[in-house]
């Protein structure tokens, strides 16, 4: 992979992604299993009922380092 | 993977095997969220799965048939009810008995968007087909929420598919 240069945060941002051979969902899982390994969620198992969208952000961001 | 009494982030093979069972069941779904962002190629973190589905009894159904297929007849799943997620609970999160996915089910997002309302294209992986929806229709979700990660999600969507706000 060669160096890409930027000016700015903004222009690095706008940039595409280094060309990778790993398919982007691929690429997602990996990161998913990388980042459940170092910082793993406790979000208890089994179901739950949440009334509204905001209800279910809540006890989301309860148990899970990822806000 | 042993068993605890937590869900603890995304396991590959476990996501493969839901999106499968999705579409072995005939469910009408369509993927949002992170996981929806990652096959438009803007790629986060995340611990979760999240889907809207058709508000239907009989797609409900199609729900619980595909989860009892992935997840071995766990009997949690017999508490996901059509009556409910068509009524007053429009979103159900299920932490399944094993493994570490855990996976948020939505009929609605308050008064504007649903299963019928998100923009959807089909995205192939591993021979599964997979409804996710588009750039656009995942930022119009994003866009407007008061949390940050959405934010952050909208702005990169944005950059990304130079998308506007009328979008």
């Amino acid at each position: 992979m060669s160096v890409q240069k930027f000016r700015s945060i903004e222009e690095m941002n706008k940039a595409p992604e280094p060309h990778s051979q790993v398919p982007p969902f691929e690429r997602f899982l990996r990161l998913c299993a990388q980042y459940s390994a170092i910082a793993p969620n406790r979000y208890p198992r089994g179901v739950f009922k949440f009334r509204t969208i905001e209800e279910a952000q809540k006890a989301r961001e309860k148990y899970t380092p990822l806000k | 993977m042993p068993t605890t009494g937590y869900a603890n982030g995304m396991d590959r093979d476990e996501v493969m095997r839901v999106l499968r069972e999705f579409e072995a069941a005939g469910l009408e779904y369509v993927l949002i969220g992170a996981a929806a962002m990652a096959f438009h190629g803007v790629i986060r973190a995340t611990a979760d799965l999240d889907v809207f589905i058709r508000a239907t009894p009989e797609n409900v159904e199609r729900l619980r048939i595909a989860l009892r297929a992935a997840f071995q007849g766990d009997p949690s799943i017999e508490a996901i009810s059509s009556a409910e997620l068509l009524g007053e609970y429009p979103a159900v999160r299920y932490g399944p008995p094993t493994g570490t996915l855990y996976l948020d089910v939505l009929t609605r997002l308050g008064e504007v968007a649903s299963f019928e309302t998100v923009d959807a294209e089909i995205k192939e992986v591993e021979g599964t087909s997979v409804r996710v929806a588009t750039p656009a229709a995942l930022y119009r979700l994003k866009k407007g929420t008061v949390r940050l990660q959405d934010r952050a999600d909208a702005a990169a969507l944005r950059e990304r598919f130079n998308l506007k706000d009328e979008d």
